[in-house]
C-alpha cells in the first residue's frame, strides 16, 4: 500500500529539482552577500584611511595656531583653536578605531608578543586618561598587582584593551565617582592573569552584557544618544583579548556600577 | 644656515601644512610629491631631516631611502611617517634606515621636538 506522503517517480524528480534549483539559488546569494561584505569593508578601509589625511591637515593647522605660532592668541581665541584641536583628535580616535576594526575583519591583525609589566602598563593608561577623569573628578586607582610577573603579550594591543575599558568607565560613570583597576592571578595553577576594571556608573542591565561586545552594538543607538562612539571599542578589545587565548566579560547591574574582566594566559600567547 | 627639511608627501593639505609648522620653527623646507620628486630633491643637494610618508602615488617611500643611501646621499636622518602604527611596518621602516616611525599626525610639539633632537 502507498503512504499517502509517497510522491511517485516523477513528482519525486520535480521535486529534487526544485530543491536543487533552490540550494544553487541559495548559494549565489551567499556567494554575493560575502563579496558586498568584502567590498563594504574595503569601503570603510579606504574611506577612513582617506579621512585620516584632511583631518591631520586641520589638525596640524589648529595646533600652529594654539601654539602662537602665528603670533600670540587671546585667551577666548585659544581656548575655540583647543576646541577644533579635540574635537578633531576624537574625530581622529574615531577613525583609527574603525580602521583598527577593519584589519581584524580582514585577518590583518597579527600579535607581537614581548616580555613587560603589567602592572607599569596599567599605571601608564591609567595617567594618560587622568585628565579626562580630572574633569569630571573621578578617581582611578590600581588597587594591587605588585607582586605580579611580567606578561608575554601583545603591549599595544593590551593597552588598546585598557584604554578602552578605562575610557568607558570615564565615559558612563557621574562625576564625583570612582574607577579601580585590580589584578589578580585565577585558575588551578594560578596560570591566568585577571584584570578588573571597575567603575561605580550607571550599569548594564543583564540582558545587553552580550549586545555591548557585538560590532557596532551599542545599548543606546539613537541619533539622540548622550554619548557617541563607533560602538567598536569593546568588539575590538574583544578580538585583542581573544588573539591572546583569553575570555572578556561583564558583571554588572543597573545603577550599581560595572565591573569588567579579562583573562591572559600566563604562558607564551599564540603567534 | 638653517637646517634643510625634506617633506615627502603626496597630500598638499599636509604639505601645506608642515610647511607653516617648520618654517615658522627656522628651516628651509623642500617638497617632494613622489618617489621620483625625492630622489631628485635629495640627490641633488644636503639633506638634514627627510619627513618621508609611506605610499605615494609612485612606490614606497623607503624606495627614495634605498636609493638615496646607494647614491651615498641619505639624509642625515630620516623619519618615517605612517597613518597607522604596527610592528610590521616599524620593523621595516628601521631596518631600511629609518631614525624613527611617527605616526601621523603627531602633536607639532613632539614633531619639532623629534626634529630638534636628530639635528643635535
Amino acid at each position: 500500500m502507498r503512504m499517502p506522503d509517497q510522491l511517485d517517480p516523477a513528482a519525486q524528480k520535480k521535486r529534487l529539482k526544485a530543491l536543487e534549483t533552490q540550494a544553487k539559488e541559495a548559494q549565489r546569494t551567499i556567494a554575493e552577500l560575502n563579496s558586498r561584505d568584502a567590498l563594504k569593508t574595503q569601503f570603510l578601509s579606504n574611506i577612513s584611511h582617506d579621512l585620516r589625511t584632511p583631518l591631520a591637515a586641520i589638525i596640524t593647522h589648529a595646533e600652529i595656531l594654539r601654539e602662537g605660532m602665528l603670533g600670540e592668541l587671546n585667551a577666548k581665541q585659544r581656548d575655540s583653536v583647543s576646541g577644533i584641536v579635540n574635537g578633531g583628535q576624537q574625530l581622529l580616535d574615531m577613525i583609527d578605531e574603525i580602521l583598527t576594526y577593519v584589519r581584524g575583519e580582514s585577518d590583518q591583525i597579527t600579535l607581537s608578543p614581548m616580555e613587560f609589566s603589567i602592572t607599569e602598563l596599567v599605571d601608564q593608561v591609567r595617567m594618560l586618561n587622568q585628565p579626562l577623569a580630572a574633569k569630571k573628578k573621578l578617581t582611578i586607582e590600581r588597587l594591587n598587582g605588585d607582586e605580579l610577573p611580567s606578561v608575554n603579550a601583545d603591549r599595544d594591543k593590551l593597552k588598546h584593551v585598557l584604554g578602552n575599558l578605562i575610557g568607558n568607565a570615564i565615559k558612563f560613570t557621574s562625576d564625583g565617582g570612582r574607577i579601580w583597576i585590580s589584578l589578580s592571578r585565577r585558575g588551578k595553577n594560578a596560570e591566568e592573569l585577571m584584570v578588573e576594571v571597575g567603575d561605580t556608573g550607571r550599569g548594564i542591565s543583564r540582558n545587553n552584557f552580550e549586545l555591548i561586545f557585538r560590532e557596532f552594538a551599542q545599548v543606546d543607538a539613537s541619533p539622540s544618544r548622550p554619548h557617541h562612539g563607533t560602538g567598536l571599542g569593546l568588539a575590538i578589545a574583544r578580538k585583542f583579548v581573544e588573539l591572546h587565548g583569553g575570555t572578556i566579560w561583564v558583571e554588572s547591574e543597573l545603577g550599581k556600577g560595572s565591573r569588567f574582566f579579562f583573562t591572559l594566559p600566563l604562558n607564551t600567547p599564540r603567534d | 644656515m638653517a637646517a634643510r627639511i625634506l617633506i615627502v608627501e603626496d597630500s598638499t593639505l599636509v604639505t601645506d601644512a608642515f610647511t607653516v609648522l617648520f618654517r615658522q620653527a627656522g628651516y628651509d623646507v623642500e617638497i617632494a610629491a613622489s618617489v621620483a620628486e625625492a630622489i631628485e630633491l635629495g640627490s641633488a643637494g644636503t639633506i638634514d631631516i627627510m619627513l618621508l610618508d609611506l605610499s605615494l602615488p609612485d612606490g614606497s617611500g623607503l624606495d627614495v631611502l634605498e636609493t638615496l643611501r646607494a647614491r651615498g646621499r641619505a639624509p642625515h636622518a630620516t623619519l618615517a611617517m605612517t597613518g597607522h602604527d604596527d610592528s610590521r611596518t616599524r620593523r621595516a621602516c628601521l631596518d631600511a634606515g629609518c631614525a624613527d616611525v611617527l605616526v601621523k599626525p603627531l602633536p607639532i610639539g613632539e614633531l619639532l621636538r623629534q626634529i630638534e633632537r636628530r639635528l643635535a
